[in-house]
C-alpha cells in the first residue's frame, strides 16, 4: 500500500466569496453546478406549475394572454433540459469523476471554471426574455420554424433571439465539459485504474461526453441557421424562397435525441454506485453493462427521426427498427441493476430509496416509450399528453430521482455532515407520490386525445378529471421541494459528521476525507478492481470472491 | 519529480504519472484536448453541409439562373486556396522547426504562415465584396445565404486560428518553446491544418461541384 | 453460500412473495376492467384505425407483462433482501453470470424484432395511399382555422368548405365506406391534422404536401344521422393553437351527395344586397393586421363592413362587447383573399370592439355606436 504523502497542503484559500468567484478546483466548480443547476429547478419548476394551475380546469383562468401560457411551456422546459439536468449531471460528474479516477483535478481546470460560468449568464440572458417586448421564446422547446422565424404571428420579438444565443452559449459550455471529461478520464487515471476498473460512474461521464461532443455542435449549426434567417435575411427554413422547414428539425433532432442519453446516463452512473454500496454487492454484468452503456450512444445517433415519424418526410422502418433495437441494452441494465439488489443485503438510506424510484419509475418511462416506436401508435400518440408522459418518466421518474440519489450520496463527500434521513424519506416519499399522481393521469389524456401545448380545454372533452388530479400532483412535487431544502440548510449546520466513507463505499472518493483536501488524495489504496476501497476494506488481493460462474 | 512519482506506487509496472498530464507513453492532455475540439468542429460543420446538400437537392436549378457563372474556380479564390494550402505547409515547416529545437526556423516559419492567413482573409474579404457587388447576399436567396453561410463560419475559423498563431508566434519569440515543450505548437498546427482541409472541402464543393 | 442452511422460509419471503402476487393479479384486472378503458384509445372508426387499434392490444399485453414481472421482482428484492439490523456479513459477491446475461439480451431482442415487425406491417396499411380514392379532399391549415377544399378527380376544387366547426354549419364531411384521399397544405407554420377517433395524426408542413388516406367504416352513419368526430390540431402554431378545432362528419354516401351539391350552391350563391342606405366601411385585413382601429356607425341601423382579406390567413370580423369576450354578433370566416360584406344587426349607442375571432389579441378596433 502507497504510505508517500504528497506536499502537505500548505495554499491558504482566497477570502470567502472571492474563492468560490475564481475557483478552479473541481469540488467547489462541481458544487457550483449542482447549486446553480438546483436554482434552475425550481425556475423551471415554478413555469411548471404555472402550467399546471391554468390546466387545472377548463377555461382561461390565469393566462388570458396565450402568448405567455406559450412561453411559459416553452421555457419551462428548456429551462429544465439546458439548465437543470444537463448541468447538474454535469456537475455531479465533476465532483466525483477526478476523485473516483484518483485524480487530482480535472484536466483543464481553467476551462472547467469557463464551462460554468457561462452557464449563469446563458440563464439570466434566457430569462430576460420575458422582459422584452414580444415576451420570451414561445415556439416550445423545440423552436420549429416557421414558428420560430419573424413575422406576426410567428416569434417576431428578441425573446426568441435570446433563446438562441443563450443555447449557443449553453452548448459551448457542455462541449467544453465533455472535452475537459474525456483528457480527464484518458489521461488522468491513477496507476492500476485500467479502463475495465473504471467506475460506472466515470464510464457514464465518458460516453455521455462522447455524445456531447460528437451532437451539441448539429445544435449549434441548426441555431446558427435559425439566427441567421431571423436576423440576416436568410431562408434556411423557408419556403416561399427555396428553404426546407424539416431541415431544422433533422439536425435539432440529430442532437436533441443524443441530448437524451445525456440526460439520463449519467444518473445511471449514480444508480450504478448506489446500488451496489447499499446492497454490499458488486454491480452485476460490470462489464456488460459498459457494452450496454455504449451500445446506446451509438445506437442513440441513429434514431433522432422518431422524433418526427408525422412529418411525412421520414424514412420510417429504419428508425423504428433503431428505435426497438435501443431498448435491448436499455432492458439488459434494467436487468442488471435488479440483479444486483437480488439476493443483496439491502439498506434503506435515502440515497437507496431515490435509487428504487429511479428503478421503478424509469421502467415504466422504457416501457411507455416503446408503444411511440410503433408507427402507427405514434400516429396517434404524437404530440399528445402521452409523450408529456413518457418523457417525464424518463427524465423525471429516472434523471431527476438519479440526480437525488447523487446529491444524498454525495452530499457527506462534499460538505463533511450527514443529511438527515427521515427528512430525505419524507421529501422522497412526496415526491414520489406528487409525480405519479401528476404524470401518470397524463398517460390516459394522450390516450383520449388532449394534444400537447394548448393553454385550454373543452369543458366536455372528458379531460377535466385527469387534469385535476396532474395539477393537484404538480403541486405536492413543488412541496416536496421544501423538506429537502430545509435539510441542506439545518444539516449543514449541525449534521451528523460523516467520516471519510459514511456509507462503507467502494470507490476512490471513500478513501480521502469528507470533504478531501484541495488536491484530493493524501494516499490511494491499491487498485485492482472497479471497487478498490471495498477490496482494502476487506482486505482483498484478489477482487473475485463470487459464488457463481463469472 | 520522476523518482516521487515512481514512489507514490507499489506497482513498479504501473503507469509512470508525470505532471500535467503527461504520461511517459501516449499523447499529452492538451493535444488530445483540441483533437477532441476539432471532432466537434467537424459535427459542426457536418451540420451546416447537410443544410448546404439538402437545400441543393431541394432548389433546381443550381445555381440559380441569376449566379449562373459567379463562382468561377479560376478567379481570385484559387489563389486565395493556394495561398491557404500553402500556409499549412510552412505551418507543417515550423513543427517540424521546434520539434528539432530549431528556434530560428520555428520563428520564421510561424511568421509566414501568420501572414498567409491574413492574406487569405484580405482576399476572401475582396471576394465577399466582389459578390454583394453582383447582387448575391445571405439574404439574396439559398444560394446566397448557404454560400455566406459556410464561407463566412470557415472565414471566422480563419481568423481564430490567425489569433492562435499571433499567440505562439509571440510565446516563440519569447523563447517558451523549446524541442522538449512545444505542445502549443502541435494544437495550433492541427487546428490550422484542420482549417485548411476545411476549406479545401469547402471549395471543391462550392466551386468544383 | 449462506452460512447456515433455512429450514422453513423467511417472513420476508411470505410478504414478498404475497406484495408480487397481488400486484401480478390485480394490476391485470384493473387494467382490463372497466376501470382502465382509459388506458386505451377512443373506439376506432375507420379501417385503418381498427388495425391500429389492434396493435396497440398487442404492445399493451407485453407493455403489462413485463411490467409486472420487473417491478415484481424489484418489489420482491426490495422486501425479501433487507439487511436485518446488526448483520456485518457480506452477502454472495455474484459479479455475474453470462448465460443469463446472454438469455435476458436475446430475449428481449426477439421481443423488440417481433413488435418491429408488427408494427411495420401495420404502417403498411395504415399509411397505404391509393391511387384511385373516391373522394379527395385537400385540407388547408392557417393560423388559426382550417379550410377544407373537394376536388373532383382531377384534382380541381369543386367546392369550399371555410367554417371548421360542425356546430357552426361546417366542418369536413366524408362519406362513410368510401376511400377519402387528405392532402394537407399550409402558408404559413407547421399544423398538424388528428382526430382521435382516426387514432391518427398528420404534419401539415409548408412547402410539402402530406397525404394520408382513411375509410370510415359504414357502420358509423347512416341516411339522417350522420357522425360528428372531434379533430384538433397537434402541433404547437401560436397563439391560437389551442382554438384550431374542427370536426369531421361521417355521412351516408346519400346524404353526402345531397351535402356536396348544397355547399356548391352556397359557394356559389351570391350573396343578399345589404339593406338599402346601410352605411358602409371598408375595411382590410394584411399582415394579420386591419387597416383601421376604429369604426363610427349610427345607432339603431344595420351596418355593412366591406371586407377586403388581402392576408394569407384566414380571418373574419365579428362584434363584440367592450371585453373583447363577450359576443354580440358573429360573422362566418372569409379566406385569404377573398372578400365578404358584412351585413350586422342595428346596435345601441356605446363602446363595442370589432375583432377577428381567429386572432383577436392582433386584429381588434374600437366599434362607436352614435
Amino acid at each position: 500500500m502507497a504510505t508517500h504523502a504528497l506536499a502537505p497542503a500548505t495554499t491558504a484559500y482566497r477570502p470567502g466569496l472571492y474563492e468560490w468567484l475564481t475557483t478552479t478546483d473541481h469540488k467547489k466548480i462541481g458544487i457550483m453546478y449542482v447549486i446553480n443547476s438546483f436554482l434552475f429547478f425550481l425556475i423551471g419548476g415554478f413555469f411548471a406549475l404555472g402550467v399546471r394551475a391554468e390546466l387545472a380546469a377548463p377555461g382561461l383562468q390565469i393566462f388570458t394572454n396565450e402568448h405567455v401560457y406559450n412561453e411559459f411551456f416553452s421555457i419551462h422546459a428548456t429551462v429544465m433540459i439546458f439548465l437543470f439536468i444537463i448541468p447538474m449531471l454535469a456537475g455531479l460528474g465533476n465532483y466525483a469523476v477526478p476523485l473516483m479516477i484518483g485524480a487530482p483535478d480535472m484536466a483543464f481546470p481553467r476551462v472547467n471554471a469557463l464551462s460554468f460560468w457561462m452557464l449563469p449568464l446563458a440563464g439570466m440572458l434566457l430569462l430576460a426574455g420575458f422582459l422584452t417586448q414580444g415576451g420570451a421564446a414561445a415556439a416550445g422547446w423545440t423552436s420549429y420554424p416557421p414558428l420560430s422565424e419573424v413575422g406576426p404571428t410567428k416569434s417576431p420579438g428578441p425573446g426568441q433571439d435570446l433563446w438562441i444565443v443563450a443555447l449557443t452559449l449553453i452548448g459551448t459550455s457542455s462541449i467544453l465539459g465533455g472535452i475537459n471529461f474525456l483528457v480527464t478520464i484518458f489521461k488522468m487515471r491513477a496507476p492500476g485504474m485500467t479502463l475495465f476498473r473504471m467506475p460506472i460512474m466515470v464510464w457514464t461521464m465518458l460516453v455521455t461526453s462522447v455524445l456531447v461532443v460528437m451532437a451539441t455542435p448539429v445544435l449549434t449549426s441548426a441555431l446558427v441557421m435559425l439566427f441567421i434567417d431571423r436576423n440576416y435575411g436568410g431562408h434556411f427554413f423557408d419556403p416561399t424562397h427555396g428553404g426546407i422547414v424539416v431541415l431544422y428539425q433533422n439536425l435539432f433532432w440529430f442532437y436533441s435525441h443524443p441530448a437524451v442519453y445525456v440526460m439520463v446516463l449519467p444518473a445511471m452512473g449514480v444508480i450504478s454506485e448506489v446500488l451496489p454500496v447499499f446492497s454490499r454487492k458488486p454491480l452485476f454484468g460490470y462489464k456488460a453493462f459498459i457494452f450496454a452503456t455504449a451500445g446506446i450512444g451509438a445506437l442513440g445517433f441513429s434514431v433522432w427521426a422518431h422524433h418526427m415519424f408525422t412529418t411525412g418526410s421520414v424514412f420510417l422502418p429504419f428508425f423504428s427498427l433503431m428505435t426497438f433495437l435501443i431498448a435491448v441494452p436499455t432492458g439488459v441494465k434494467m436487468f442488471n441493476w435488479v440483479a444486483t439488489i437480488f439476493r443483496g443485503k439491502l439498506s434503506f438510506s435515502t440515497p437507496f430509496i431515490f435509487a428504487i424510484g429511479f428503478l421503478t419509475m424509469f421502467l415504466i418511462g422504457g416501457i411507455n416509450g416503446a408503444f411511440s416506436a410503433a408507427v402507427p401508435v405514434d400516429f396517434a400518440l404524437h404530440d399528445t399528453y402521452f409523450v408529456v408522459a413518457h418523457l417525464h418518466y424518463v427524465l423525471f421518474g429516472g434523471s431527476v430521482f438519479g440526480v437525488f440519489a447523487g446529491i444524498y450520496y454525495w452530499f457527506p463527500k462534499m460538505s463533511g455532515r450527514m443529511l438527515d434521513e427521515t427528512l430525505g424519506k419524507v421529501h422522497f416519499v412526496l415526491m414520489f407520490v406528487g409525480f405519479n399522481l401528476t404524470f401518470f393521469p397524463m398517460h390516459m389524456l394522450g390516450l383520449q386525445g388532449m394534444p400537447r401545448r394548448i393553454a385550454d380545454y373543452a369543458s366536455n372533452a372528458g379531460w377535466n378529471d385527469w387534469n385535476l388530479l396532474a395539477s393537484i400532483g404538480g403541486f405536492i412535487i413543488g412541496t416536496s421541494i421544501l423538506p429537502f431544502i430545509w435539510n441542506v440548510f439545518v444539516s449543514l449546520r449541525n449534521g451528523k459528521i460523516a467520516g471519510d466513507d459514511p456509507w462503507e463505499g467502494n470507490t476512490l472518493e471513500w478513501a480521502t476525507s469528507s470533504p478531501p483536501p484541495p488536491y484530493n488524495f493524501d494516499r490511494l489504496p491499491e487498485i485492482r478492481s472497479e471497487r478498490p476501497v471495498f477490496d482494502a476494506r476487506h482486505g482483498r488481493l484478489t477482487p473475485h470472491d463470487e459464488m457463481g460462474p463469472a | 519529480m520522476t523518482a516521487d512519482a515512481r514512489a507514490l506506487t507499489a506497482d513498479p509496472s504501473a503507469p509512470l504519472v508525470l505532471q500535467e498530464g503527461h504520461l511517459a507513453r501516449g499523447i499529452s492532455s492538451p493535444i488530445l484536448g483540441m483533437l477532441l475540439f476539432l471532432t466537434s468542429e467537424v459535427m459542426f460543420f457536418a451540420g451546416l453541409f447537410a443544410a448546404y446538400f439538402s437545400t441543393r437537392a431541394a432548389d433546381q436549378p443550381w445555381p440559380p439562373k441569376q449566379f449562373d457563372s459567379i463562382l468561377n474556380p479560376l478567379s481570385l479564390i484559387l489563389v486565395a486556396t493556394v495561398i491557404l494550402i500553402s500556409s499549412s505547409f510552412t505551418c507543417q515547416f515550423a513543427v517540424w522547426s521546434i520539434r528539432r529545437g530549431d528556434r530560428t526556423g520555428f520563428i520564421r516559419n510561424i511568421s509566414v504562415t501568420f501572414v498567409l492567413g491574413i492574406v487569405f482573409l484580405l482576399l476572401q474579404a475582396y471576394d465577399y465584396t466582389l459578390l454583394f457587388g453582383e447582387g448575391m447576399t445571405l439574404g439574396s436567396g439559398p444560394f446566397g445565404t448557404t454560400y455566406f453561410t459556410l464561407t463566412g463560419f470557415h472565414g471566422a475559423h480563419v481568423f481564430g486560428g490567425v489569433l492562435m498563431l499571433g499567440v505562439i508566434l509571440y510565446r516563440g519569440m519569447a523563447g517558451q518553446f523549446s524541442s522538449r515543450h512545444h505542445d502549443a505548437v502541435e494544437a495550433v498546427s492541427l487546428y490550422w491544418h484542420f482549417v485548411d482541409i476545411v476549406w479545401i472541402v469547402l471549395f471543391s464543393v462550392l466551386y468544383l461541384l | 453460500m449462506s452460512s447456515t442452511p433455512r429450514k422453513r422460509l423467511a417472513p420476508e419471503a411470505l410478504i414478498a412473495a404475497v406484495v408480487v402476487i397481488l400486484l401480478a393479479v390485480l394490476v391485470p384486472l384493473v387494467v382490463y376492467s372497466g376501470a382502465g378503458s382509459s388506458l386505451f384509445p377512443p373506439t376506432a372508426v375507420t379501417t385503418q384505425a381498427r388495425d391500429t387499434r389492434g396493435l396497440y392490444d398487442i404492445v399493451f399485453g407485453i407493455a403489462v407483462a413485463i411490467f409486472v414481472a420487473v417491478e415484481g421482482l424489484i418489489i420482491w428484492s426490495v422486501i425479501r433482501y433487507r439487511r436485518k439490523a446488526g448483520d456485518d456479513e457480506l452477502p454472495p459477491q455474484t459479479h455475474g453470470n453470462t448465460l443469463i446475461e446472454i438469455v435476458w439480451t436475446l430475449i428481449p431482442t426477439v421481443i423488440v424484432l417481433y413488435l418491429f415487425a408488427i408494427s411495420w406491417n401495420t404502417l403498411n396499411t395504415v399509411d397505404a395511399v391509393s391511387s384511385n380514392p373516391e373522394i379527395r379532399v385537400h385540407a388547408v391549415a392557417q393560423q388559426f382555422a382550417w379550410k377544407f377544399e373537394y376536388l373532383d378527380a382531377n384534382g380541381k376544387v369543386v367546392a369550399t368548405q371555410s367554417e371548421p366547426s360542425a356546430a357552426k354549419g361546417g366542418g369536413m364531411a366524408v362519406p362513410v365506406g368510401k376511400s377519402v384521399l387528405v392532402t394537407l397544405d399550409s402558408p404559413d407554420v407547421i399544423h398538424a391534422f388528428y382526430v382521435p377517433k382516426f387514432l391518427f395524426k398528420r404534419d401539415v408542413v409548408p412547402g410539402q404536401t402530406n397525404r394520408f388516406q382513411f375509410t370510415v367504416d359504414a357502420g358509423e352513419a347512416t341516411d339522417g344521422h350522420p357522425n360528428i368526430f372531434g379533430g384538433q390540431c397537434a402541433e404547437l402554431c401560436g397563439t391560437g393553437h389551442r382554438t384550431m378545432l374542427f370536426n369531421v362528419i361521417a355521412m351516408s354516401p346519400t346524404d353526402y351527395d345531397a351535402w356536396l351539391k348544397a355547399l356548391i350552391i352556397q359557394n356559389n350563391a351570391t350573396p343578399p344586397p345589404p339593406p338599402s342606405g346601410a352605411p358602409e366601411t371598408t375595411v382590410t385585413a394584411q399582415n394579420t393586421a386591419f387597416d383601421k382601429s376604429s369604426i363610427d356607425v349610427p345607432a339603431g341601423h344595420p351596418f355593412v363592413i366591406d371586407f377586403k382579406n388581402m392576408d394569407i390567413q384566414p380571418h373574419d370580423i365579428d362584434i363584440r362587447q367592450s371585453d373583447k369576450t363577450t359576443l354580440i354578433q358573429d360573422q362566418p370566416i372569409t379566406d385569404a383573399g377573398k372578400e365578404s360584406h358584412y351585413t350586422y344587426n342595428p346596435l345601441q349607442p356605446g363602446t363595442y370592439v370589432f375583432i377577428c375571432s381567429i386572432h383577436p389579441t392582433l386584429m381588434s378596433g374600437t366599434l362607436t355606436v352614435h
